[in-house]
């Protein structure tokens, strides 16, 4: 059985391609032959953190619109060799794909691999109706602050109305000083208001950034404590039950450095 | 212009009456303007009522068409002691009808509005964003963190339930209060009710 996941966030430049890029690899890591789909038309950038760039050579809108069958315009990766990319192209804009296009597309692929996962625009407009048209789980990226967790909120009642009701909770770029100073929203906070499960908190980490511009998404880094978090987020949609490190009340700062390493 | 339409809730819909000497156009007037921006009290399925024998036929029939394009009724039938204001109907009867309890399954979002004639009762949290608005009274198991308004057909023994309750805005009848800036989370269920004309919080156990 095949698993068709979207990536999506409401607000934009919270971590949605970076989430991908990093599940899809993890996932690949373990064998899973995974497609990757980027429906950020206009915008494409899946294809850079992957560092896939200069192999593209058609787009989705040219499998959508019938000109090439979607083997043809996958890119596989250059190391992960279970691991593809279905781009998107950088002239046309959104509304050149409809969801039914999309719901289409998954169908037939389906039968070739373990995972779809789909990149999401930012909104909550047509980019986003299509992009969650096939999806049978949503993955619901915020940061931990309000405007990107009251847009969450947005996000996972639009999933709702659209009978989504498989959506999980990935909290990215968390800064444990902040937090523990008060002036971050802590995971307290936003699973009381989300209220939804939760399958990672992946705090901000300089090596992302890195690993962007090489092109290697960080989940390969294995001493970075994010690429650590996307091990983990991978091993929760597996199944497995990983459980969350709970900051301790006090001593936190003493530990901190320590406990990095087992931290997300 | 705005009280040139008064609107007063009844068991089975709202009563319309008018100002004095307001001239049947300043009256469509007013309603196309409350219709269409939206007026809380107009909730889809709603029945309309003007005193019988107010209007000619043919501006009933006017109204009737402005009603219908916005999914409510009208009616000219205004004498059934069914539709007494809500402040007359015998205490058996406002039982009955709070009875009728919308049950919400869940959390209501940003964006989200839960409209109800009746009264709510919500099993999950009203989020910042959210808006309920009931005839009756709201009562909110999780925390209501929204706008809340309860008893919008003009009910003043309307109350407000939650078990934490820090609303955004919270309007009882035509009353409205506006949560402080530096709200704390509550720790216990609060409900929040008229008293001398002021909305007031009190501590519930439940
Ligand atoms: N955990 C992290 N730590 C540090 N930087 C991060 C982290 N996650 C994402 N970033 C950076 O944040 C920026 C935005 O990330 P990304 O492009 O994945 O967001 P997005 O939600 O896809 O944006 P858009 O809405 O524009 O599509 C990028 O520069 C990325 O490198
Ligand atoms: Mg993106």
């Amino acid at each position: 059985m095949s698993q068709i996941i979207v990536i999506t966030s409401g607000k934009g430049g919270v971590g949605k391609t970076t989430t991908t890029a990093n599940i899809g690899v993890g996932l690949a890591m373990r064998g899973n032959k995974v497609a990757l789909i980027d429906t950020d038309t206009g915008l494409r950038n899946l294809d850079l953190l992957l560092g896939l760039e200069n192999r593209i050579m058609y787009d989705l809108i040219d499998v959508t619109s019938g000109r090439v069958p979607y083997n043809k315009a996958l890119v596989r990766h250059k190391k992960h060799d279970s691991l593809y990319l279905l781009p998107t192209s950088q002239v046309k804009d959104k509304s050149a794909v409809n969801p039914d296009d999309l719901i289409k597309l998954c169908d037939d692929m389906k039968k070739d691999f373990d995972f779809i996962i789909i990149d999401c625009p930012a909104g909550i407009e047509q980019g986003f109706k299509t992009a969650i048209a096939a999806a049978d789980m949503a993955i619901v990226v915020t940061m931990p602050e309000i405007s990107a967790v009251r847009d969450a909120d947005k996000i996972i009642g639009e999933l709702g109305r659209a009978d989504k009701e498989n959506v999980k909770l990935i909290v990215n770029r968390i800064r444990p000083q902040m937090v523990e100073k008060g002036d971050m929203l802590d995971m307290e906070d936003i699973n009381e208001i989300l209220s939804i499960d939760c399958i990672g908190q992946v705090p901000d980490d300089e090596a992302v950034v890195m690993a962007t511009n090489r092109g290697e998404p960080v989940i390969a880094m294995k001493d970075s404590i994010a690429g650590k978090a996307y091990l983990n987020i991978v091993g929760r949609l597996c199944g497995e039950s990983i459980p969350f490190f709970k900051p301790p009340k006090e001593g936190f700062f003493a530990k901190l450095k320590r406990l990095f390493s087992m931290l997300f | 212009m705005s009280e040139v339409v008064k609107i007063k809730g009844l068991k089975t819909g709202l009563q319309l009456s008018f100002a004095k000497g307001a001239s049947f156009e300043d009256i469509q007037a007013d309603l196309q303007n409350k219709l269409e921006s939206g007026d809380k009290f107009f909730i889809r399925g709603t029945t309309v009522f003007v005193q019988k024998g107010y209007f000619s036929e043919e501006r009933n029939e006017k109204l009737r068409r402005m009603f219908h394009r916005h999914g409510m009724l009208f009616s000219d039938e205004l004498k059934n002691p069914a539709m007494l204001p809500i402040s007359k109907i015998p205490k058996r009867e406002t039982q009955s009808q709070t009875q009728k309890t919308l049950i919400v399954n869940k959390t209501v979002r940003g964006g989200q509005e839960i409209r109800a004639e009746g009264s709510v009762m919500i099993f999950g949290n009203v989020n910042p964003g959210a808006q309920v608005i009931a005839g009756g009274n709201i009562d909110i198991r999780g925390t209501c963190r929204g706008s809340v308004h309860a008893g919008a057909f003009g009910d003043t023994t309307a109350c407000v339930v939650a078990d934490r309750l820090m609303p955004m805005q919270i309007q009882i009848a035509d009353i409205l209060a506006r949560s402080p800036d530096d709200l704390e989370m509550p720790d216990h269920a609060e409900k929040a009710s008229i008293k001398d004309g002021r909305i007031v919080i009190d501590a519930v156990s439940r």
